[in-house]
């Protein structure tokens, strides 16, 4: 049975009239198991392999994304439904033969990959289209937890503008699907906006041999989503204002915009399948002050699987006029709050600099290496200095190189919402 | 490991309990850890510290309310909806008192002074250093004994507990005086001497056990016992006793009251010095108090004064958390007088009435407020119809 946990870091103090409170709460899942082997569930996975005729230039990305289907084949554990699509201007089955979803068996195991080793290449990229075949694949299984791996070469050109975001209207809490793109001949925001919609990852697999290693563990940690469906549900006071619900670890995600309300005082936002691990939430309230002396919460955050409450943190204020108290910020909230300003610089830096304006690229970048450097955010760090040159971390200056590979543009993009841990004292 | 009288978690080798500060070390020496705490007969929650069995020590009988004795049954202080299990307001966020931020304490009984009383925390007080302990023996005796703990010392509130509850032990055991006014009034003062003693035993004790700290918690003390027509007080430092006749319909209420006792405050060396009673109490060093209980207490004797009742009204025992906002006899009266006009039908409703006031002036210290309705044979209507 999945244990959850909640654990809030913040200072809870105010100064006096001050309204405005920060909380982390820090979630943690152990014990969930194996998705869809407990008693009463079941769990459904869809691969969709892009076999546009872009995939055979060069060759080996259609070969990787053979090999990378198969291991992730291999990864189902028996009794799951799946299917494996291949998607081109239209989504086509591979296996099962039919449109329908195969109950994983050694032999269903056996057949499907030997299918994806027959696929061939030819067509444009309509991924619109394959998520609504995605999504009426999945109606076969309406009870189970459903979730996809969607992997592509390049930019949707097959199908009609608007086309995605009418899937993904459709598509939206149907099923989870994380996005991978291979090459640089994809476009970042495409995916981004798929994996934003349906609670998974993007990322890039610039080579074409790291996609089989990449599609194992991606089906591996599917596979270790024991809690189906969780709910982040979000109470604060009367007369106060929700100012944003951020996943600020192990990734930047703005949940806000996603609430539902529940009652005038409750909001909840779907967070997906869960595996043993932890997210972290940054909750920022506007509360309505109370005099000095008092202590009120600002925000019960709680996760709910089934309309049960399976773990609780409070977020409070407790006005004060110590100065000592009051004037501290939380080292979490800090840090976070320096993470997700991190993602909005790299991004708002490469769009700049794609836009051509090279000044405004350049500050932000260097707001983004004095940010990352700062927090220890070592991979960023890393990506950062294969698009500029670092001249001064401490004051943020920097340089745009001159040379630089579009995957490495493009892997500090998707990567940028990735936030470290912060690091907490024993 | 949890602390065997509020549940909280403790850590092995702790002295105290961090959120009740019971003594561990001595509960862990003596009788069953996990024996009840005997409950006040008529409190409304089991907040004080019980009459201890004679063999036992009494520090480890302390039983400030538990850390987070919240009482969800109770409606939100503050917008009066419904507390969570979490112990918060489920629509303002306010959170609920525990039990030793606000508690009453009520005794009535036919042919006896009736008694009510509040302690609450205040507004600004980040924590509840004042108590109070009440009771109304077998034999109609009512005793009220209110400390207000130092703030700047901290664990000041574990003091001020201890103290009221001994001294309240101390004069609710007091043989039954007999005889004329006279007599009976030498009779108690020794026994109120002992009281103060007792109560700054307490005080003392819980600086040992803390290891002596520098600022030794220490607190204020008044104890008044209402003994039929005699009112007999004891106090140090500048917690108050007032008494409170019914007044005049024609001339209105509490025309004659009378505050009973003289702070032990530099703002009554400043009235002595003849400044005005309004521009002592504006001064900051009034509430300086010259005399306290506790370890660093250069003085711990305390001054007694004695009433003959000879008509109905109250006798009013309050901290300064209170006093500061209505200090004169005849505005305590007033607010009496409001309180029973606006439906207050028991002495702890008045009580609880008068501590409202105080935290809507700002509650800017803990208040405490404990009425007993004296009614000496022949004085006259029953209190509280309006």
């Amino acid at each position: 049975m999945a244990e959850f946990r909640a654990e809030v870091f913040q200072n809870e103090y105010l100064s006096d009239g001050a309204t405005d409170v920060h909380g982390v709460v820090s979630v943690t899942c152990s014990g969930a198991g194996v998705a869809g082997q407990a008693s009463g569930t079941e769990a459904a996975e869809i691969i969709i392999v892009d076999t546009s005729g872009s995939m055979d230039m060069p060759p080996a990305k259609i070969a990787a994304a053979r090999r990378a289907a198969k291991v992730a084949i291999e990864e189902i554990v028996d009794g799951t439904w799946f299917a494996v699509l291949s998607g081109h201007t239209v989504a086509q089955m591979v296996y099962p033969p039919h449109p329908g979803l195969a109950k994983m068996t050694d032999v269903t195991r056996r057949d499907a990959v030997e299918a994806v080793g027959r696929l061939r290449s030819g067509g444009a990229t309509a991924i619109g289209a394959w998520i609504a075949a995605a999504t009426e694949l999945f109606q076969q299984a309406p009870a189970a937890q459903r979730h996809a791996i969607l992997l592509t070469d390049g930019k949707i050109e097959g199908e009609p503008d608007g086309a995605l975001e009418a899937a993904l209207v459709n598509a939206r809490g149907k099923f989870q699907c994380d996005c991978r793109g291979i090459g640089s001949d994809w476009v970042v925001e495409e995916l981004r906006t798929i994996a934003t919609a349906l609670l998974g990852t993007v990322d890039i697999v610039a080579e074409p041999a790291d996609l089989e290693a990449d599609f194992e563990e991606m089906m591996r940690n599917a596979m270790s989503r024991g809690v189906a469906d969780a709910r982040l549900r979000v109470w604060a006071p009367q007369g106060s204002e929700v100012l944003f619900v951020r996943q600020v670890a192990p990734q930047v995600d703005d949940l806000t915009a996603r609430a539902t309300r529940i009652s005038p005082l409750v909001v909840e936002f779907p967070t997906g399948a869960w595996s043993d691990e932890s997210r972290d939430y940054h909750v920022a309230v506007r509360v309505p002050p109370a005099p000095v002396g008092n202590e009120r919460l600002a925000a019960r955050v709680e996760m709910v699987i089934d309309d049960q409450v399976v773990a609780k943190g409070l977020v409070k204020a407790i006005w004060s006029v110590d100065t000592n108290l009051t004037t501290r910020i939380d080292p979490a909230v800090a840090h976070y709050t320096g993470q997700a300003q991190l993602a909005d610089v790299i991004q708002r830096g490469l769009a700049a600099k794609a836009s051509g304006d090279e000044r405004t690229a350049t500050v932000l970048l260097g707001e983004a290496a004095k940010l990352a450097h700062d927090s220890g955010n070592e991979d960023t760090t890393r990506l950062l200095n294969k698009v500029v040159e670092v001249v001064d971390v401490e004051a943020g200056t920097v340089r745009l190189k001159q040379q630089v590979a579009k995957s490495d543009e493009m892997a500090l993009d998707t990567r940028s919402t990735k936030t470290t841990r912060i690091r907490r004292e024993p | 490991m949890t602390c065997p009288h509020c549940a909280e978690p403790i850590a092995a080798g702790d002295a105290f309990c961090e959120a009740c500060g019971t003594d561990l070390g001595a509960l862990a020496g003596t009788a069953p850890a996990t024996a009840p705490a005997v409950a006040g007969a008529a409190h409304d929650d089991p907040i004080t510290a019980p009459s201890p069995a004679p063999e036992q020590p009494r520090t480890h009988l302390l039983q400030p309310g538990g850390g987070s004795g919240v009482d969800t049954s109770l409606p939100c202080a503050a917008c009066g909806a419904e507390v969570a299990d979490d112990g918060f307001c489920t629509v303002c966020g306010q959170r609920a008192r525990t039990r030793r931020e606000h508690w009453t304490e009520t005794h009535e009984r036919a042919g006896a002074p009736a008694i009510g009383a509040v302690c609450d925390k205040g507004i600004s007080h980040a924590r509840n250093e004042d108590a109070m302990a009440t009771a109304l023996t077998a034999t109609g005796l009512a005793v009220v004994v209110v400390c207000d703990g130092v703030t700047t010392a901290p664990d000041s509130d574990r003091a001020s507990l201890a103290a009221s509850a001994s001294a309240r032990d101390v004069l609710a055991a007091a043989p039954a005086s007999t005889g004329a006014f006279a007599a009976r009034l030498s009779a108690w003062e020794p026994v109120l001497a002992a009281s103060c003693r007792a109560a700054n035993a307490e005080a003392v004790a819980i600086a040992r056990t803390l290891g002596d700290p520098p600022e030794p918690p220490s607190c204020t003390f008044v104890a008044a016992v209402v003994d039929d027509d005699l009112i007999a007080i004891a106090w140090c430092g500048d917690s108050r006793a007032y008494w409170l006749p019914d007044g005049d319909a024609s001339v209105g209420a509490g025309d004659n009251g009378e505050q009973l006792t003289l702070d032990h405050s530099l703002g009554t060396e400043m009235i002595r010095n003849g400044m005005s009673r309004e521009q002592a109490e504006a001064d900051p060093t009034c509430h300086t108090i010259t005399r306290w209980l506790g370890a660093d207490s250069v003085d711990a004797t305390p001054e007694f004064r004695a009433l003959r009742v000879e008509r109905a009204g109250w006798l009013l025992v309050c901290s300064d958390g209170m006093w500061n906002y209505a200090s004169g006899p005849g505005d305590l009266a007033a607010l009496v007088a409001q309180a029973v006009v606006d439906g207050a039908d028991t002495p702890t409703a008045i009580a609880e009435s008068l501590a409202a006031f105080a935290n809507a002036q700002g509650g800017h210290d803990n208040i405490t407020v404990a009425l007993v309705r004296c009614e000496p044979p022949g004085s006259g209507t029953p209190p509280t119809t309006t």
